[in-house]
């Protein structure tokens, strides 16, 4: 009997060798181990014989089962193997096929483009401050020196509900506001938004725009400072190379007052068709604050003094991009908007 | 404007200062030199026409000239006009050369008549716009450049900024440039000429000024025995260069001394100003003036005008009357010079529609003095290019003498204010090169006295902006401010970038950030019943942007038209931008701007699939409140003018309606021209971002959960979030999270009724629950839905 178990098992051993995968080997094991196994059956069969026969017998059944139980690992091991060497043997797919479209939104350029000139300014120090968009007349004009009959309002044709109420056109108002409100200085502020002119649309003007203004009011701030303020602003948005000149000009609410130009980034300044073989491509204003306008705020332009600027948000977009008409902005054509 | 190279070279030397440099120079002082045209004449040759005849041959009217161009050559060459007749002298361009206009020329063969070189008009040599025929020279030797006859020219076209009208004329365009290259302008600002004719000028004609606001100078020089005929080639040159066409030499003189000093003049002739008297007055109602430009303009009460005893004869500052104006038979004239306020200026000429060279002029506000030396200089050239005698002692009427303005200035301020060192002396030296007195007083403060030409420096930053702007602004080094602070403001992230959680919450849904216009059509608001709060503006540009909108929502719905133009069927797209809401009864104030996100989706053809879109749409707005850190909003049946009365909810956050979110009523696509179903939301954004809060961490659960399912049978009306309350509230402690996933009409539920599918889990921060625990919940959940819903449960 016990040689009939021996050579069930050296039977049972060459199937689980032969086994072509994993469930013959579990059904070997079943055959030997299940409830109604050859293996099982003689191990049940124990208890009924003779005491001193039992030890015996159980020992040489339990190395028989060793052997089985190790022989069915091997073989399921070895099988596993060969299964995992088989997918990755056989399961190659095509990878130029493209994936499903992600449908992924995107975020306006113009909003890439604030986002960073906020981020590098308050990297300098400077917070944003927001202001109505219907703005006074005393706020808009008055307060910055641009009263009435002034010969400068030319370049600031507005939209009015009524004489003394109109979109505002410039965020300097805001200007006006932060210093009402801050009081007292060192006042280092940016001041993102809306503003309107009566500027017919073509391709680089529309009759709404955003600017970004920034303000310093600090003690004996300089013409240096202006230019490394906005040299620092420059750079970090287009790049180490770019050099910033400024250009005197006139605002009736700075004094001295300035152009700012960056050079061309298609030539470095060497002066192309882009830049219309200036070199220099204008970017905004920029001036030592007008000491009548740090009065209107509120602030002793004995004790301290300032410089702001100005620029389009559009306009540094259109730079940075190469965008040649700024009417897309505002268009919504997915085609456009995509593209950022 | 247009500013002569040749012209500045009679004020300041450039001899060796090329055109580009000299706009360099200029543009770094603050004359911006918006383009520079060059028109080399260096290459063209002087010709002497020895024999013309008619071409024999040609159809066209062509004719052939023998042309000596020096060194015995003599070349043949042939021209469409005849004017070139033998004995002139021409500009000559011989093959191979490029003549300004761009055309190249060559040896041809023109009907069996070779043609070697071109006679130029002065329209190809960009001398003016003049193509009539040949440009016949003044003089010249044959062989010799043009040059020696024309100089090469230079046209630099300006933009002067309002404070400077100084600068819109030659000479002090001139001044800039002379301070700028360091150099000595040749021409005294002040002209000694006056006349010496008898009788007195001011005995010849009576000027009255009836409105000293409008006018505070006002000087007319009576020239008489002038003969009125064409003005030497050099004048007509230099006008045509600034683009001004050459009319009479009068005229022209007018127009000569108005490039050159900017002071507007005017030629009357003094035998049709009636009673040669000049009031100047207002008009009057119905008054009508026949112009120069041979219109006539009915003119408005208020206007400034120059009358004669009854009527007017010129618009003040603007343009002249074509009665009075010098013809071909005018012996005597009236000079006048005189200066008008800026704004009253400005308001006529844009009233008439009418912008001049001399209204440009005056708007910015000239000085009275300036009158005083334009006049003086077009009679010093009227008396030497038109003959006449200039009677002396002028009618002079000068109500409002200028008043000299001093300047006191800390000299040290300079540095104080550019951030670099300039030596006093520079400072000083920049100063008086632009025309300023300086005296140093006692304290080391200067007493600065600006020259009568310019009325914009008032204030000690003026004169620190001429000495920075001489100096040269390129030479102060960028500096970064920083100082010890012992005050700061903390960084408060702004609006826009506390926004940016929601803008990833829109990308990641497929949504595209839009920037729509403020401005639109008040009519489409009226039309979608949302004109109510509406802003109109007075003046706008076109009635498809007269009003600021009240919701974001139209704007994104033809973003939506727009593309499906575009062939893009599925869009989605939003905005964050604000909405502007008139006060309640007070249109006349600042509105309210409240700053809103808003969000339009294409949502198919079919009441179910708007029905999907709704629901999706919902859980993007609900992601976006997460992602700003809200506290959970809840959503009630609403009502608003844009959405479909069935498919619209309310958003409430803290008890406060922040909006709406639904389908677009079918009429608002329709009105909009969208085919199809949209759905949309639009929320204010502030009361969100107040009411978010920092997430603070949770305790990870340390025992499981056990989830259930509840399949709640109830009438059709019955909200599911009625029943999530109603759960929530019967279940106690152990229910951690309630949610409804299905909606199921059908089978096994009565008409009039469906069933909602609930997935309920259950956990205990204590200890792992029993199915027994959660079997008792679970009764009395139902016991609960049954009461208030007569709701049945389906297994």
């Amino acid at each position: 009997m016990i040689d009939d178990a021996g050579k069930f098992v050296e039977d049972s051993k060459a199937r689980i060798v032969a086994a072509r995968d994993e469930k013959e080997v579990e059904q070997v094991r079943l055959e030997l181990f299940g409830n109604n196994g050859a293996i099982t059956g003689l191990i049940k069969q124990i208890p009924t014989l003779p005491k001193e026969e039992r030890s015996e017998r159980g020992r040489l059944l339990n190395g028989i089962k060793q052997q089985a139980e190790a022989a069915i690992a091997a073989r399921l091991a070895e099988l596993r193997g060969e299964r995992l060497a088989d997918i990755v043997e056989t399961e190659a797919i095509d990878i130029t096929f493209p994936g499903p479209p992600l449908g992924r939104g995107h975020l306006h350029v113009l909003t890439q483009v604030r986002r960073q000139i906020e981020t590098v300014l308050e990297s300098l120090g400077y917070q944003v401050e927001l202001g109505p968009e219907v703005e006074t007349e005393w706020y808009n004009f008055e307060a910055l020196n641009l009263g009435a009959g002034h010969p400068a309002r030319e370049g600031w044709d507005s939209f009015y509900f009524t004489p003394e109420l109109l979109l505002r056109a410039h965020t300097s108002p805001v200007q006006i506001r932060a210093m009402q409100r801050i009081k007292e200085p060192p006042i280092y502020i940016i001041t993102p938004g809306r503003a309107y002119r009566r500027d017919p649309p073509d391709a680089t003007h529309l009759p709404y725009f955003s600017q970004v203004e920034g303000l310093a009011i600090d003690k004996a701030l300089t013409v240096g400072d202006m230019k490394g303020t906005l040299l620092y602003m420059i750079q970090s948005l287009y790049g180490v190379e770019r050099k910033v000149r400024v250009r005197p000009s006139y605002f009736p609410f700075t004094e001295p007052s300035f152009e700012f130009d960056v050079t061309c980034g298609i030539c470095n300044g060497m002066g192309c068709k882009s830049c219309r073989h200036k070199g220099w491509l204008e970017v905004g204003g920029c001036g030592m604050v007008h000491p009548q306008v740090l009065r209107n705020g509120g602030i002793d332009p004995a004790e301290w003094n300032g410089y702001a600027w100005g620029f389009g948000i559009e306009r540094m977009a259109m730079l940075k991009h190469d965008v040649d008409d700024i009417r897309l902005f505002y268009e919504s054509d997915l085609r456009f908007l995509e593209q950022f | 404007m247009k500013l002569s190279y040749e012209w500045l070279g009679d004020f300041v030397d450039l001899a060796d200062v090329s055109p580009k440099d000299a706009a360099e120079v200029l543009t770094r002082l603050g004359i911006e030199v918006e383009s520079l045209t060059l028109v080399d004449l260096s290459q063209i040759v002087v010709g002497k026409i020895l024999e013309q005849v008619k071409h024999p041959k040609s159809r066209n009217d062509l004719w052939v000239h023998q042309v000596d161009i020096g060194g015995g050559r003599v070349q043949q060459i042939i021209a469409g006009a005849p004017n070139a007749v033998v004995g002139t002298l021409v500009p000559v361009a011989l093959p191979g050369t490029t003549v300004p206009n761009g055309r190249l020329v060559k040896d041809m063969n023109i009907a069996g008549y070779k043609a070697s070189g071109m006679l130029c008009s002065a329209d190809e040599l960009l001398l003016g716009d003049d193509h009539s025929g040949i440009l016949i020279l003044d003089g010249g030797t044959p062989g010799d450049p043009l040059t020696t006859v024309i100089p090469s020219q230079a046209i630099m076209d300006i933009e002067v900024t309002s404070n400077r009208p100084d600068c819109m004329g030659h000479l002090g365009v001139a001044r800039e440039l002379a301070a700028g290259l360091d150099r000595k302008l040749k021409r005294d600002f002040m002209p000694s000429f006056t006349g010496t004719a008898n009788p007195p000028g001011r005995e010849l004609v009576k000027v009255t000024i009836e409105d000293p606001d409008l006018c505070s100078r006002y000087i007319g020089c009576v020239i008489k025995g002038v003969k009125v005929g064409p003005s030497p080639d050099w004048l007509q040159r230099r006008l045509r260069a600034c683009g001004v066409r050459p009319i009479t030499n009068i005229v022209d003189i007018t127009n000569y001394v108005l490039l050159e000093y900017a002071q507007p003049l005017h030629a009357f002739d003094l035998a049709k100003v009636e009673g040669s008297e000049i009031r100047v007055r207002r008009a009057r109602e119905g008054e009508k003036l026949l112009c120069l430009d041979d219109v006539e303009r009915e003119l408005k009460a208020g206007m400034l005008v120059i009358a004669n005893a009854q009527q007017p004869v010129a618009v003040a500052g603007v343009i002249g009357g074509e009665d009075t104006a010098v013809t071909a038979g005018t012996t005597d004239i009236l000079l006048e010079a005189a200066t008008f306020s800026g704004p009253s200026v400005r308001q006529t000429a844009r009233a008439l529609g009418l912008r001049t060279e001399a209204s440009a002029r005056f708007e910015r506000g000239l000085p009275p003095e300036l009158a005083l030396a334009g006049a003086r200089r077009a009679a010093s050239l009227i008396a030497e290019l038109a003959g006449g005698s200039v009677h002396r002692e002028w009618a002079d009427v000068y109500p409002r003498p200028q008043e000299p303005v001093r300047v006191r200035l800390k000299p040290w301020v300079v540095d104080e204010v550019l951030g670099t060192h300039v030596p006093l002396q520079e400072s000083e030296a920049i100063l008086i090169s632009l025309g300023f007195h300086v005296k140093v007083l006692g304290d080391g403060e200067w007493d600065v006295l600006p020259p009568v030409f310019r009325l914009d420096v008032t204030i000690p930053e003026d004169l620190v902006e001429e000495v920075g702007r001489v100096y040269g602004y390129d030479r102060v080094p960028p500096t970064l401010p920083g100082h010890r602070h012992d005050r700061w403001t903390p960084l408060v992230p702004s609006i826009d970038r506390r926004l940016d959680a929601a803008r990833e919450v829109m990308a990641g849904a497929g949504f595209t950030e839009t920037w729509n216009p403020a401005l639109v059509s008040g009519r489409k608001l009226e039309a979608l019943r949302i004109a109510a709060l509406a802003m109109r503006v007075s003046n706008a540009l076109s009635d498809d942007m007269d009003t600021l909108r009240t919701s974001l929502v139209p704007s994104l719905v033809d973003a939506v038209a727009l593309n499906r133009d575009r062939g893009r069927n599925e869009v989605r797209v939003y905005e964050i931008a604000s909405a502007y809401l008139a006060r309640v009864g007070e249109k006349y104030s600042q509105p309210e701007e409240p700053l809103r996100l808003a969000a339009v989706a294409s949502a198919g053809n079919t009441a179910d699939s708007g029905r999907a879109a709704f629901y999706a749409l919902k859980s993007v707005l609900t992601g976006c409140l997460e992602a700003l850190s809200a506290p959970d909003c809840t959503y009630q049946r609403g009502a608003a003018e844009l959405f479909h009365p069935g498919r619209c909810a309310a958003v409430i956050l803290e008890g406060r309606q922040l909006g709406f979110l639904g389908e677009l009523h079918p009429t608002v696509a329709a009105a909009l021209r969208v085919e199809g179903r949209l759905v949309a939301f639009e929320i204010d954004v502030e009361p969100v971002l107040a009411a978010s809060r920092t997430p603070r961490a949770q305790p990870l659960p340390r025992f499981p959960a056990i989830e259930r399912d509840l399949a709640v049978v109830v009438e059709e009306h019955v909200a599911a979030g009625s029943l999530l309350t109603a759960i929530k509230e019967s279940a106690g402690d152990l229910l951690e999270s309630a949610r409804a996933f299905d909606e199921y009409h059908g089978a096994q539920v009565p008409e009039g009724h469906k069933s909602i599918a609930f997935t309920l889990t259950f956990r205990s921060p204590e200890r792992t629950l029993t199915d027994a625990e959660v079997d008792k919940v679970m009764t009395e959940i139902r016991l609960a839905l049954e009461k208030r819903f007569q709701a049945k449960f389906r297994a």
